[in-house]
């Protein structure tokens, strides 16, 4: 996948002389090239499922039920806006739902306080949001001391910051959802149009993002770290302070997806993330990215996560055996992997 | 028995992650697992030994090792405080030890064989896997020591003294009952309601939704239980459950959150539509955020076990075979009744059945 | 120390584990040279390089720039001293476009807000990219192109091109001819020469010894780690120069 952005003007410019090694003639046939397209292919299949719920229930296409897929998409997609970043550069983050619970169950503490000194609702939001960032960007810390210092793997250092986070959650928390938060439950489903607030600033935080990941030197970097960590450590980019970076974004993030379930339920619990580490890869998974790294698009992670979400609530409102949702997840994640496979081997310089 | 959905969902799920990453697979998630889930969890703790700790011999005072899945869920506080009582009553020396954060087989079992090796007059366990716990317990039975099971049972049972856990059946007509009181349930009137469930092979769960039904069936013939879904142990997708039935069933009348996760989820959302005291909202376990809830009103009702009194049951029952040799008045199975707690409890009764967390 | 060499190493040793890759080697290169560094595999040829562009840092010895004592912390300290490098082993980055590996680690910013915001001007550094490439006598068709999409020998150009179009002092080639065809590897040696018309000190690592013979100033022979002949070009023909390599004749 090509990150600069399509623009073909100035081709011409390039290279007027002669090609010395003609590229080789690749088999392009139809099958490939719109298979190759897979933002497209994304948009057919959310509008498809989009258009099959609503042939079951005609109430899926109501406002209220866009309102329903978006607060489910909003905690999700952050962790996965973390994700894109930690796989396209060559990493993986499996603490990301683990760190959204333990965030949300310090958040909750620290809230929980507040509350009950009667502080004002937006103060008592902003420290929770405050402390949420504070405890996922400590998580990223840490994942990212274990694979620069301790040298461990991604899978293998994240899978136990999943475990210690998870663990803590549970303990801190005394396995029950901390806070009662009412105030915060109505606060944040005041509405902008016919979206919540909360809709309004994951988009900008998306777009945000997207303009970062694929516009900007910390994106490029980004790239060139999973693309080829020797490149680009050749190339005299600080290979070490930019994986520290990206971990560190994502556990920011995640610690503000756990800001985001903690208005969605007026409580932190220790479970409120669990699991989402699955469906925040299986949105970047989707989406075309490589988990091998250097590839994948921002926009192809937030189409696999509006996705997931729809199939999620799709089933629950047609009333289907809501077990059916898993096997949905599986059979999107198997497309997506097969279609990775279809595209053009990717040859290692 | 009860639910502990979040360590449920922890290990099984990195399972499940290795799976996905290994081979894109399936999602097993936490449904395999067989029991299961409510807010609460495994957790914390430290301390091992809450009481007279020391093995058998000391002065000749008979020794119960008492062993559990998670120390610092407040259920099984709640359960320490009734056997420690009883223990106290008795004269008798407790030693309470279990993980203090995981509730799983894997971490159980060395626990128990620890305490077996300290040769204990009589074991108490309230085993995390019906299978994985038989062999300790065969094991202690072998070496003559009796054993009581607790809130959840080993698979034969034929051997065991004695299995004191709470009445999920029952729990669940509880639930019916509430929910329709709380709907004023008038014959000739139609009522829709949902359920929501941690996961379809939650044994606890199959039982509190059979003994819901059935006694809908036999009482309430105007209740249609229009659908079920799963949490997989996860508030927020209780919570997007919740959402979705309430746009699709926009007259729902009630709705029972079999577990811990679907009592959170379903009380976020009647809070932000403002649907509280429109929805009946029927819960299960006394975990102190639930009773918070009650007392705003969010919950109808909640469905509160006894784990106090099975702790206490299951040391008399052990002291009193010890003494005896006989098992003459001891039942082998004993299910408790739960108690119903409702906005308009009093006080004492809140007091009492709240599960404590310290 | 005005006769001091461009680019020195003294005294250079490295392990790694068990294997002495490199023991008290002495190497180094002035401006407008070309110097040969040859050897059979596994002699320590890529190791040296490695130590001179600031990948690896030597067990012990020293590097002198100008006279100057160095040390690299990094490659990002070799790159800004104006040394560049062809690795053996890639150097770029496949999923980026031919321009965005040109420009890797030294990107153009937006100018203005946009730049200090870290936004990158993408057009400016595709046409620029070309724009190298093209003077420095490599011409791949579309600098837009992903390197994933190139032949091997296309790729090997690219990272030719983007070392000639930055090295402001030295550069050092890990076998560049590698996975080019006749006439391509023709083209890179007349790039040597244009660079050290320019003054530039080159160091050229090839198992192609007529190119080593027909395009160096200076050979320096590694065997097990040690070198055992540095002499003109002219002192060596084609048997000697094996000779040397595989150890049938023995240093002089
Ligand atoms: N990263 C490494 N780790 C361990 N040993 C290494 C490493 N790199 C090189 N070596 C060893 O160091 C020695 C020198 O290797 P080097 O790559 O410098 O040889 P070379 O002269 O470049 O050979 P070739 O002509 O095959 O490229 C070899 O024995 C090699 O096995
Ligand atoms: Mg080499």
């Amino acid at each position: 996948m090509t990150m600069t952005p399509a623009s073909t003007e100035g081709q011409g410019r390039a290279a007027p002389a002669a090609d010395p090694n003609p590229p080789a003639t690749e088999p392009r046939d139809w099958a490939r090239s719109i298979l190759g397209n897979q933002q497209f292919l994304l948009l057919v299949a959310l509008g498809a499922l989009i258009l099959y719920f609503y042939s079951k229930r005609s109430v899926f296409l109501s406002s209220g039920e866009m309102a329903n897929i978006l607060d489910d998409f909003c905690s999700l997609i952050l962790l996965a806006v973390g994700e894109t970043f930690v796989i396209v550069s060559g990493g993986i983050d499996l603490s990301v739902g683990s760190t959204a619970s333990f965030a949300g169950v310090i958040g909750a503490f620290s809230m929980r306080g507040m509350v009950s000194h009667n502080d004002s609702e937006a103060l008592v939001l902003v420290v929770g949001t405050i402390v949420c960032a504070a405890v996922g960007a400590g998580v990223g810390l840490v994942n990212a001391a274990l694979i620069n210092w301790l040298r461990l793997v991604p899978f293998v250092a994240t899978l136990a910051t999943l475990g210690a986070g998870a663990g803590m959650a549970i303990v801190l928390s005394h396995g029950i959802p901390i806070g009662d938060d009412t105030r915060a439950i109505i606060f944040s489903q005041a509405k902008v149009g016919p979206f919540s607030w909360p809709v309004f600033i994951v988009i900008g935080i998306l777009v945000i993002s997207w303009l970062y990941l694929h516009l900007s030197r910390y994106g490029r970097y980004t790239f060139a770290l999973g693309s080829n960590e020797f490149a680009a450590r050749a190339a005299g980019i600080n290979v070490r302070r930019h994986l520290v970076s990206v971990y560190v974004l994502s556990g920011l993030l995640s610690g503000l997806g756990g800001m985001f379930l903690y208005l969605r339920l007026g409580s932190g619990a220790p479970t409120s993330g669990a699991g989402d580490e699955l469906r925040a890869i299986a949105a970047v998974v989707i989406g075309g990215a490589s988990l091998l790294g250097g590839s994948g698009r921002l926009s192809g992670t937030i189409l696999g996560g509006l996705i997931l979400t729809t199939v999620t609530s799709g089933l629950i409102i047609s009333n289907v055996n809501p077990n059916w949702d898993q096997v949905a997840v599986a059979v999107l994640i198997a497309l997506a992997a097969a279609l990775q496979a279809l595209r053009p081997g990717r040859r290692r310089a | 028995m009860r639910d502990r959905s979040s360590v449920c969902s922890i290990g099984a799920r990195r399972k499940a992650t290795l799976l996905v990453l290994a081979s894109a697979g399936v999602l097993a998630a936490c449904s395999s697992s067989s029991h299961s889930s409510s807010p609460s969890t495994a957790s914390s703790g430290g301390s091992t030994a809450t009481s007279a700790a020391g093995a058998s011999g000391s002065g000749g005072k008979l020794t119960i090792a008492f062993n559990m899945g998670a120390e610092a869920d407040p259920f099984f506080i709640a359960m320490n405080q009734g056997a420690e009582a009883e223990a106290k009553s008795l004269g008798v020396n407790l030693i309470w030890q279990g993980d203090p954060s995981q509730y799983s087989p894997a971490t159980q079992i060395p626990i128990v064989d620890q305490l077996l090796a300290e040769h204990p007059s009589a074991l108490i366990i309230s085993p995390t896997d019906p299978d994985a716990l038989q062999p300790a317990v065969n094991q202690a039975i072998a070496q003559g020591i009796p054993v009581v099971n607790v809130d959840t049972h080993v698979t034969d049972l034929s051997k065991v003294l004695s299995f004191i856990t709470g009445d999920n059946q029952q729990g669940g007509a509880a639930a019916a009952d509430a929910m329709a009181a709380a709907m004023h349930y008038t014959a000739g009137q139609t009522y829709q309601v949902v359920v929501g469930a941690s996961s379809a092979t939650t044994t606890t769960n199959t039982a509190r939704l059979a003994g819901f039904k059935a006694e809908i069936a036999a009482k309430y013939p105007g209740i249609k239980v229009m659908a079920e879904a799963y949490s997989q142990s996860q508030p927020a997708v209780a919570n997007t459950n919740v959402n979705n039935w309430l746009t699709e069933y926009p007259n729902l009348k009630g709705i029972f959150a079999i577990d811990g996760t679907n009592a959170s989820g379903a009380a976020a959302a009647l809070q932000a539509r403002n649907l509280v005291g429109k929805v009946a909202l029927v819960g299960y376990d006394a975990y102190s955020t639930n009773v918070a809830l009650l007392q705003k009103n969010v919950f109808a009702a909640l469905i509160a076990q006894n784990p106090t009194e099975e702790g206490k049951l299951a040391v008399q029952y052990a002291v009193q075979y010890l003494n005896t040799k006989s098992t003459s008045g001891i039942p082998h199975e004993q299910t408790l009744p739960n108690i119903v707690l409702t906005p308009n409890s009093s006080a004492a009764d809140l007091a009492q059945y709240t599960y404590p967390t310290a | 120390m005005a006769d001091a060499p461009l680019y020195e190493a003294v005294g250079i040793s490295k392990s790694y584990g068990h294997v002495t890759a490199l023991f008290d080697v002495n190497f180094s290169v002035n401006p407008g040279e070309i110097v040969g560094l040859v050897g059979d595999n596994g002699a320590g040829k890529s190791t040296l390089i490695k130590i001179l562009s600031g990948v690896h840092p030597p067990d012990r010895g020293k590097i002198r720039l100008d006279g100057v004592e160095r040390t690299w912390k990094s490659p990002h300290d070799a790159i800004e001293a104006g040394i560049e490098t062809l690795y053996q082993d890639s150097g770029l980055a496949p999923d980026l476009t031919i321009g965005s590996n040109v420009f890797l680690g030294r990107e153009k910013l937006k100018p203005g807000i946009l730049g200090r915001l870290g936004f990158l001007d993408q057009k400016a550094m595709e046409r620029q990219a070309a724009e190298e490439l093209k003077r420095v006598g490599i011409a791949v068709s579309g600098s837009r192109r992903t390197v994933s999409d190139l032949s091997g020998g296309q790729r090997q150009a690219v990272a030719i091109g983007r070392a000639i179009a930055w090295a402001r002092k030295v550069i050092m080639l890990d076998e560049p001819t590698n996975h080019l065809g006749a006439r391509q590897s023709i083209e890179v040696l007349s790039v040597m020469r244009s660079a050290k018309e320019q003054g530039l000190g080159v160091i050229f690592i090839s198992h192609t010894l007529p190119h080593v013979l027909e395009v160096t100033d200076r050979v320096v022979v590694l065997r097990l780690g040690r070198v055992v002949r540095d002499a003109a070009t002219s002192e060596f023909d084609a048997e000697s120069l094996l000779g040397t390599i595989t150890g049938l004749i023995e240093a002089s």
